[in-house]
């Protein structure tokens, strides 16, 4: 029962990568909003971190933050730090609370899109590639944040479809104490 | 299994299992590797290992920009039919009544002819200037909000290299900032970090043509001496080496000249603004006619040179009309100033 549980995560977890690489790929270059282009990195780390939690989420959101940090010109290893970090707060504080509820999915998802952005463009700011920071805030940060969080709203359908709210489904604490414990037996 | 997983596991978890589970140390290890990461990246520039690993990656991701890229066109088309329907309405709508096939058909022609036009032009432009070049296509825009960049379906195996100036039919777009097998990033003129040598067509004025975060051209170092008007066109001066001299650059939109300012302030609005291209020509090299001449260069030195002049003579009035004993701090800052602008 649990090794199919497992292999479900695992599934939709691949696809969910697929989708938002290809995504990231060849949908946010063609659609801008200014100078924003949507995240799909960030949108794939918070719906693992959601989903998963836990380890899980901090690597995706590390393979995810590296893939957006190849796909763009900026330094790499920037994004790849800020997901694993938005990863772990949001699969440590909110994944058993907001799962199962759009408007929570979508209130904790737009707080670390903005938190994301703005770290994201203010380190660039730093490495001296801006002059203002009043153009890092206005044209860069809130575009990206505000188009992100426009592209995650059928991922966020598509979470609290597929995880009822609930502390059975929603789970996590539960399911991940067992899982890891039979992973510690070799299980 | 119940036996297993319970009680200690789900009562009292040990510490060491809580931090599995979250993640802690994982985090941690990650954390030290990204940074290691970024500052690899920032000190080693494009040059370095990481610089081969981005080109390698966008290499093996081209194929899916180009589905992309295909994917959107039609939506393009779909805009440019719109654009037309409320540009002339009556005309449209007349047609659009008679026969929607025809209609239909009528905008794949346009498309096939605008694209054919795009090239005319592009091989007119190859032609007039004599340019060393390699035609290649627009496959995507900026993948990230920090750059303005395009990404051009063609790389060093076409014998592209980083810091070729690439240029539209109707003016120049930018320059190859990264270059992969088969694709390449090119920054173009309105980035923020965009800068180049240009020159006013009709008065020979010579500054420097930068970008913004806003999108606007501003064509700095013109000293408040020289002649510019809005409606002049801006090209390349050719000094540097990268670029072609005059290929057109845009058009000055607004000038103005600041009291106690030494140079203007000029806004100038690209020939070539993003989205009104889709073909390109990368400028593979240079004659020995296109780059600036020694009396281009010459030019510039002069320009500096009165532009210092026009600067000291500035302070000398100034000191001369104040005698408040300032006047080696006002001369010697002016002086300062506009030494720093001709290195």
């Amino acid at each position: 029962m649990q090794v199919s549980d497992r292999n479900r995560d695992q599934r939709s977890i691949l696809v969910l990568a697929l989708v938002c690489g290809v995504l990231q790929l060849a949908l946010a270059p063609n659609v801008g909003l200014g100078n924003g282009r949507a995240n799909f990195a960030l949108i794939f780390s918070v719906c693992i971190s959601l989903m998963v939690g836990g380890r899980k989420s901090v690597l995706a959101g590390f393979c995810a933050g590296l893939f957006f940090d190849l796909s763009t010109t900026g330094p790499i290893g920037l994004m790849s730090l800020l997901l694993c970090v938005s990863s772990y707060v949001m699969g440590l504080e909110g994944r058993n609370r907001v799962s199962g509820d759009f408007g929570l999915t979508m209130g904790s998802f737009a707080a670390h899109a903005l938190a994301v952005s703005l770290a994201y463009h203010i380190a660039m700011l730093l490495v001296g590639q801006a002059s203002g920071l009043v153009d890092v805030v206005l044209l860069r940060t809130l575009p990206t944040a505000i188009l992100t969080i426009l592209a995650f709203i059928p991922f966020a359908v598509w979470l609290t479809r597929a995880q009822p709210s609930g502390p059975s489904l929603g789970g996590g604490r539960g399911r991940s104490s067992r899982g890891s414990h039979l992973d510690m037996r070799g299980l | 299994m119940p036996i297993s997983s319970g009680g200690r596991g789900k009562g009292t978890p040990s510490l060491r299992n809580n931090n599995q589970n979250n993640g802690g140390s994982l985090l941690a290890i990650l954390v030290v590797v990204s940074v290691v990461l970024f500052t690899v990246s920032v000190r080693g520039g494009e040059t370095g290992v990481l610089g081969g690993v981005r080109s390698g990656f966008q290499t093996v991701t081209s194929p899916v920009r180009y589905v992309g890229a295909a994917v959107a066109s039609p939506f393009q088309g779909l805009a440019n039919i719109f654009t037309n329907l409320t540009a002339d309405q009556e005309t449209l709508s007349e047609l659009k009544a008679e026969n929607d096939e025809l209609q239909s058909r009528n905008a794949e022609l346009e498309e096939s002819e605008q694209t054919a036009t795009r090239l005319q032009n592009l091989l007119d432009l190859k032609d007039t200037s004599q340019l060393q070049s390699e035609a290649a296509h627009v496959i995507s825009g900026s993948t990230d909000s920090w750059s303005s960049t395009v990404t051009i379906d063609k790389g060093t195996s076409s014998g592209f290299a980083v810091g070729m100036p690439v240029t539209a039919s109707s003016g120049v777009i930018g320059q190859i900032i990264e270059c992969g097998a088969t694709t390449s990033t090119v920054r173009l003129l309105t980035d923020e970090s965009s800068s180049i040598s240009a020159m006013v067509q009709s008065s020979r004025a010579q500054g420097m043509l930068t970008g913004s975060a806003t999108g606007q051209l501003s064509l700095t170092l013109i000293s408040t001496s020289q002649t510019v008007e809005v409606g002049d066109i801006v090209v390349t001066s050719g000094l540097g080496g990268v670029y072609p001299k005059g290929l057109p650059l845009g058009k000055v939109t607004s000038v103005q000249n600041n009291p106690g300012s030494l140079y203007l302030d000029i806004i100038v609005e690209p020939f070539a603004e993003y989205g009104s291209y889709e073909e390109v020509l990368v400028i593979t090299s240079l004659t020995e006619g296109q780059q600036a001449s020694s009396d281009d260069i010459s030019s510039a030195d002069a320009q500096d040179t009165t532009s210092t002049d026009a600067s000291t003579s500035i302070s000398a009035s100034a000191s001369s009309s104040s005698s408040d004993g300032t006047t080696g701090t006002t001369t010697g800052t002016t002086t300062g100033a506009t030494t720093g602008t001709n290195e």
